[in-house]
């Protein structure tokens, strides 16, 4: 299906998406009884697999003109993926009409086609060929993908013996010299180092600004923000908000607020509410200003139960930060409902991190129930001195000693 | 938040593809093909490099299972004329080789054909490309296999009393017969076995024991009338008897024109010229029909992975 002739670059109407849990068959040995049941059942088992269908997207709809980025933002399962897969032809769409006009350029899995045996040279020409570039177009560009890629010297190497960095680069790298008339990414502005990540940043504004329509999926928040014109919200597959990418970015950020997901194991403590104060978007030693409703019943007073909050950084889950009534040494009463105010100088580098509520039993050091978990991110103003996991700020004084004689290199 | 209801506006069963019909669908995908005969091409080099790096036997693999099937034509035939008495007739055993070339040939390529889909899941469910081109890569790899024992067969030929006559010019039509055949068998296979994942074991169990209903190590004369004529229902029978005729040093209508042979009294038809067509009808007909299932198919090929 082609999209009418004066029609934008890429065009999703109306699409749904179905996936079958059940009755997938997946020997000739399993499809006999299948069929089995199938014919005596009358019906049955066809019922039992339509409830088991999942709707992995619901009437999305969008369009992408030429220079215009879209960035697609959501949690795990919203159907970011999903829709990217339609987008590259992998997945077909169930219902409504998915197309785009000319070629495309899909940053996805940059590195699917290598093949372990092969040096970097015989992947690029066979990685290139899979994407659809012309051998001769890749000939063209050999030398500027391993330049690009910075791995000149290991390019007649077996790719199994490169790290995970270089092979990711070498992918990143054919990919970006692709040439496409529509470019869909996913995720891989995380490949490489940080060096690396500003470079395939740059190439991809780059490409962005010679006026093809773009399509991203990140959780890199401030990439999105930086690089979109306009966003899409998704949540269990279903667009929630789309259009203003602050505005998306804001419901993503503010969305599972409500503490109705909160589990609770048999604690005397049941958190109710938490709400950031001020805003999600916090500059670099800012305070974020964090409330949160308890409502108690009968605490043990043996088992110092306490309120408190966890910090992580969303990349990789690592905990950043933990504090607690019971660190703080703030006594809870035995019951009623509570709140508990933070102030947490955020002096954090760069990114996006989760706060999640929690009680917790110091003694045996056990989370007894979470809340709802909300983001918060950090943008760094003017950067602080350094970068890293943490700030340590730092202070550097620089003298000049005197030297023994003129045009001696100085030896620290 | 409202959650649209898929009931409402979608039909029970959409279309899996847009191709309307057999011929437009069968243009469609060859179309395609054609337009990724480079990523055809690549593939199958990668196929080829990965199989003569780090090879303790390099090229020798590409004659050792011609050698094999050779060698056990040769204890067939020996048993064969200990039993009969009759004598061992040394001319045959290059047409033998022959054979075995081609058998090697269709039952490699369509071993690794077969599990090529499901041997390559990365590519088929991350990055779109016709994946018609997986199977066929697959064979054309073997193809290069059974080109280098077909040159070392082509040198050995003219000892084992085989010379260079007009038929010869059958052997393209034969070659080109049998790869369409064995891509036909490829692409339904490969298609299958994604599905099921249990028929790439059918299928070793049929590449095991179908050299013994497939005239290779023996020739169908010695079934008798009825079980020659049996015999040649298997598609593949009559390009291997074409070959054996088309080296048997005779003028260039004789691959085309009736062959009885006499054994122990009885007159035998061996051969008929409808033989020819009806493997033609097989391998062209065959392999329209798998390459339109296959593409009918591979859109829904992501979500069975």
């Amino acid at each position: 299906m082609s999209p009418p002739a004066e029609s934008p670059g890429v065009f999703f109407e109306h699409v749904w998406k179905r996936f079958r849990r059940g009755e997938i068959h997946d020997s000739l040995r399993d499809l006999i009884p299948a069929v089995g049941r199938r014919l005596f059942g009358r019906g049955e088992a066809t019922r039992r697999a339509r409830e088991n269908d999942f709707w992995a997207l619901r009437d999305v709809s969008f369009q992408v003109q030429p220079g215009e980025v879209l960035g697609i933002i959501g949690g795990n399962g919203a159907g970011k993926s999903t829709t990217l897969k339609i987008l590259t032809r992998i997945l077909r769409p169930t219902g409504g009409v998915a197309a785009e006009r000319g070629g495309i350029g899909a940053l996805i899995e940059v590195s699917a086609g290598f093949h372990q045996d092969l040096t970097g040279r015989e992947n690029v020409f066979l990685q290139g060929s899979i994407m659809g570039m012309p051998v001769a177009l890749i000939r063209q560009k050999f030398d500027e993908i391993v330049e690009f890629a910075g791995i000149a010297e290991f390019i007649d190497t077996p790719v199994k013996r490169y790290s995970s960095g270089m092979n990711a680069r070498l992918g990143f790298s054919i990919a970006a010299h692709l040439n496409p008339e529509v470019l869909i990414i996913d995720e891989v502005l995380s490949v490489g180092d940080f060096r690396f990540q500003e470079k395939a940043f740059g190439r991809i504004q780059a490409m962005s600004r010679s006026g093809i329509p773009v399509v991203l999926v990140s959780h890199q928040l401030d990439r999105v923000a930086s690089l979109c014109t306009k966003a899409l919200l998704l949540q269990q597959g279903v667009v929630l908000h789309q259009g203003d990418v602050s505005e998306c970015i804001d419901a993503y950020l503010s969305g599972g607020m409500n503490l109705e997901g909160s589990k609770d194991q048999g604690s005397p403590i049941r958190l109710s509410a938490c709400r950031i104060l001020g805003g999600h978007n916090l500059w670099w030693g800012q305070q974020a200003e964090v409330e949160l409703d308890a409502v108690i019943t009968g605490i043990d007073r043996s088992t110092f139960d306490c309120v408190g909050i966890r910090i992580r950084a969303l990349e990789g889950g690592r905990e950043v930060f933990l504090t607690s009534t019971r660190l703080a040494e703030i006594a809870l009463p035995e019951r009623g409902t509570v709140r508990l105010r933070l102030s947490l100088r955020m002096c954090l580098p760069r990114g996006t991190y989760t706060l999640e509520p929690l009680v917790f039993r110091p003694g045996e050091d056990q989370v007894l129930c979470t809340g709802p978990i909300s983001t918060c991110h950090i943008e760094v103003a003017h950067s602080p001195l350094g970068r890293g996991t943490v700030d340590l700020e730092p202070r550097l004084s620089l003298n000049l000693l005197p030297s023994t004689a003129p045009g001696t290199p100085v030896a620290s | 938040m409202t959650v649209p209801r898929a009931e409402d506006t979608l039909p029970e069963s959409p279309p899996v593809s847009t191709s309307t019909g057999f011929v437009a669908g069968v243009a469609e995908a060859a179309g395609e093909l054609w337009q990724s005969r480079e990523l055809l091409y690549q593939l199958a080099l990668r196929d080829i490099r990965i199989r003569y790096k780090q090879a303790v036997m390099g090229f020798g693999w590409a004659i050792l299972m011609p050698v094999m099937v050779v060698g056990a034509g040769l204890i067939v035939r020996l048993v064969i004329v200990r039993s009969t008495g009759a004598a061992l007739d040394t001319a045959d055993f290059g047409a033998m080789a022959a054979k075995a070339v081609c058998w090697a040939f269709f039952a490699g390529a369509l071993g690794f054909a077969t599990a090529s889909l499901t041997a390559n899941v990365n590519l088929v469910s991350k990055i779109y490309f016709p994946r018609e081109v997986l199977p066929l890569a697959s064979i054309a790899a073997q193809l290069f296999d059974s080109l280098i024992a077909a040159v070392a067969l082509a040198i050995a030929l003219p000892f084992l009393g085989v010379h260079v006559t007009p038929a010869l010019v059958w052997l393209p039509v034969l070659a080109f017969l049998l790869v369409a055949l064995t891509a036909a068998s490829g692409l339904f296979l490969s298609c299958a076995n994604l599905f099921f994942r249990d028929v790439k074991y059918i299928v070793q169990l049929l590449l095991t024991f179908g050299i013994f209903f497939t005239p290779v190590l023996i020739e169908p004369s010695m079934l008798g009338t009825t079980g020659a004529r049996l015999m040649m229902l298997n598609p593949l029978a009559p390009i291997l008897e074409g070959v054996r005729l088309s080296l048997g040093g005779h003028g260039l209508l004789h691959t085309i024109t009736e062959q009885t042979v006499t054994v122990s009294g009885a007159l035998i038809v061996v051969w008929e010229p409808w033989y020819l067509g009806y493997s033609a009808a097989w391998a062209i007909l065959g392999f329209l029909v798998s390459l339109h299932i296959f593409h009918r198919l591979e859109f829904i090929f992501a979500e069975y992975l």
